[in-house]
């Protein structure tokens, strides 16, 4: 159950941390805890329900999440070079 | 009757000079088109003319459709039609050399002609009614390519799509009867038809509204009343094609059809006598509006409207065979009086109003002869060819009812008018015109030197029964029509008829001779402004037909215009809609993340409390 209550606190930090920083990095820093939050979500769950289904998602996680840091960091890297600014709140330009 | 290959390969003759000239047709060039288009259709005639010599030939493609096969039979009537078509066609096509020197259209309207010619006969040899269909509207298509062939200008246009769309009427009426002779007898061949209708066991009444139909379909294309408007407007073709399909071949098609389907009509008093009314009315409606045209194609294209009355009423009155020997001395005295108002229209540079022709006579020599031989065949002048058929077609009147005869004789009056003014205008007189008339060359000549030979000479073949007892046209038609038979007239009858039409021929020839050179009195002219408007038919249909279905279909279009305006606001609307939905893309990527947890947290109590 600690590993639960792990989780919603990581994930809350990392809903909190998204909504407030300013900078590109440390939003897409904030929004990796929340994914492992739900990771470590998900292997306790497997603990609780003696499955290893959940832990078997969870490695498809860490590599797919692997890859996503790859790609998203790029991009934030290709932004900075174009605007040589990572704030969001500067980046508004795709609007209805 | 003999099974061959090659009568399917009288229609491919043409058929490939279609294609031919229609694919290469530039690259052939002027004259060779021409030559070649010539010269397949002489091809068709000889092989035409070797089968029937042999007693006819048939061939067959067994299950064309299912149950139905591709047939043709070449019999003596549709032998005598081939060789008036695949003939006096030579003869146009010839004519036609020089007639469209020049012109920028050149081998596109050879190729045309072919076209016309292939579908005509296809329409002539076809034995299974399907089969006649295709040649039908293959005629009809190529009418209507042909009428519109100087399309530029939209008179032509709009001529050629009246032509199509009034003969659009008939051939339902062709296929209405063609679906109830197949319910009635499972077969649409025509040979097994006679056959059927013979051996009896059907309702008569059914096959009258058959034979209704098939006669709507010969009123369509045959331009008679009350369908005929659209043969006058079809003159704004080249001549050639005024002489070839809307004189001499294809608008005869209908009384061919008719003929075709004698052992139907026969005997049916109520087909018989309506036949015999519209082709009376077609008669004098033809000859009456002739009497007020001043274009000369015009005028020309009035008499055969008059002259295919004059068949109908042979059909009608149940001389089959004399309806084919009137299309036979009509094809060849109505081609060249085309031919010769062609000559003449090609001599004065295009000119077709008669108030700016006469004097022709003394311009063009030759020109004038076949124009005086066209005028006394076609006003019925002892021996020419004209007066053999017409005098065959009112002594059988005569056998129907002597009022009959008497009104086919005024009609034959109006004829001789018609055909004499035309002359008297064109070549008597002074020129009123500013051109310098030449005569036209060797090409366009001699077609019309064997034209003259034709309008004089071939009527001798069906002279009445009291000079020639045994007469050739007769018994070889009745071969493949069919023996109705039928009293003979008494000797002396038959011979104060044949001396009344002969001498009234005369005396209304002269009559007019002397009328028309002089000053027109009041009451002709006044005749003649409504002759002039075709009596106003064409206003007529044009108030009680024409005008409320234009106004339906301006309704209809303003009534799909709403429609369309509905849609469109559906779209706009839906644009709307979506414009709406965009203002939530505010480029702000936090509000997303917000919107993002917010519906994760409504997910998950709703999760929760459910």
């Amino acid at each position: 159950m600690i590993w639960l209550v792990a989780s919603a606190l990581l994930f809350s930090i990392g809903a909190y941390g998204a909504l407030t920083r300013r900078t590109a990095i440390l939003m897409f820093l904030s929004i990796e805890l929340m994914l492992n939050a739900a990771a470590l979500a998900l292997i306790s769950f497997s603990k609780l329900l003696g499955s290893l289904d959940a832990q078997v998602v969870v490695l498809f996680i860490i590599a797919i999440a692997a890859a996503e840091v790859a790609v998203g960091l790029g991009l934030i890297v290709a932004i900075f070079r174009r605007r040589e600014t990572t704030g969001v709140d500067e980046l508004r330009q795709l609007r209805g | 009757m003999q099974e061959t290959f090659l009568l399917p390969l009288i229609i491919a003759l043409p058929l490939l000079g279609f294609v031919l000239l229609g694919l290469f047709g530039k690259r052939i060039g002027e004259p060779a088109a021409g030559w070649l288009a010539s010269l397949l259709v002489l091809g068709s005639f000889l092989l035409g003319l070797v089968l029937l010599l042999q007693g006819g030939a048939r061939w067959a493609l067994p299950d064309w459709l299912p149950g139905i096969p591709f047939s043709l039979n070449l019999d003596n009537l549709s032998g005598v039609m081939l060789m008036v078509v695949a003939g006096v066609g030579f003869l146009i096509h010839v004519w036609a050399i020089g007639y469209m020197h020049g012109d920028p259209g050149y081998s596109r309207f050879f190729s045309y002609f072919n076209l016309f010619i292939a579908a005509m006969l296809v329409l002539i040899l076809g034995d299974s009614l399907p089969v006649v269909f295709i040649g039908w509207e293959g005629v009809g298509l190529a009418s209507y390519l042909l009428i519109g062939f100087w399309y530029q200008e939209r008179l032509n246009a709009d001529s050629a799509r009246k032509a199509f769309i009034v003969n659009r009427i008939g051939d339902l009426g062709f296929l209405l009867a063609m679906g109830l002779l197949w319910s009635m007898f499972g077969t649409l061949s025509i040979s097994e038809l006679v056959e059927k209708v013979e051996a009896g066991g059907y309702s008569f009444t059914t096959l009258t509204l058959a034979g209704f139909f098939l006669l709507v379909g010969a009123i369509g294309k045959s331009a008679q009343v009350p369908l005929m408007v659209w043969l006058p407007d079809a003159m704004a073709g080249p001549t050639p094609v005024s002489a070839l399909i809307h004189a001499a071949t294809m608008v005869t098609a209908g009384v061919y059809l008719l003929v075709r389907h004698a052992f139907i009509l026969h005997g049916d008093s109520f087909l018989s006598g309506l036949i015999v009314v519209i082709g009376l009315l077609t008669a004098f409606y033809g000859a009456l509006c002739s009497l007020g045209q001043w274009d000369i194609k015009r005028i020309v294209a009035y008499t055969t409207l008059s002259q295919l009355g004059f068949m109908f009423v042979a059909v009608g009155v149940g001389a089959y065979w004399v309806a084919i020997f009137h299309i036979v001395t009509h094809a060849f005295f109505k081609a060249l009086m085309f031919m010769t108002s062609g000559s003449v229209i090609h001599a004065l540079g295009g000119e077709q109003d008669v108030r700016k022709m006469g004097g022709m006579r003394k311009y063009l020599p030759a020109t004038h002869l076949h124009g005086l031989i066209a005028t006394f065949a076609s006003g019925g002048l002892v021996p020419l060819a004209g007066f053999w058929s017409k005098d065959a077609i009112l002594a059988y009147s005569f056998e129907y009812g002597p009022w009959l005869w008497f009104l086919m004789l005024m009609a034959s009056v109006l004829a001789a008018l018609y055909s004499i003014r035309w002359y008297v205008l064109v070549f008597w007189g002074e020129y009123r015109g500013k051109e310098h008339p030449h005569e036209s060359p060797a090409v366009m000549l001699w077609p019309n030197h064997i034209l003259m030979g034709g309008a004089i000479g071939v009527g001798f073949m069906g002279l009445p029964y009291v000079i020639d007892y045994k007469n050739f046209i007769e018994p070889f038609l009745t071969k493949a029509i069919g023996e109705f038979p039928h009293e003979k007239l008494p000797v002396l009858t038959e011979w104060v008829l044949i001396l009344t039409s002969a001498v009234v021929a005369i005396a209304a020839l002269w009559w007019g001779f002397r009328f028309f050179q002089q000053k027109m009195p009041a009451w002709y002219e006044r005749f003649q402004a409504a002759a002039l408007q075709g009596f106003y038919a064409d206003a007529l249909y044009n108030t009680l037909l024409v005008s409320p279905a234009k106004g339906l279909a301006e309704l209809l279009f303003e009534a799909d215009k709403g429609l369309l305006a509905g849609f469109a606001g559906l779209g706009n609307l839906m644009g709307g809609l979506g414009s709406l939905l965009a203002k939530l893309e505010t480029g702000a990527l936090r509000f997303y993340l917000a919107g993002l947890l917010v519906a994760l947290v409504l997910l998950v109590g709703w999760g929760v409390l459910r």
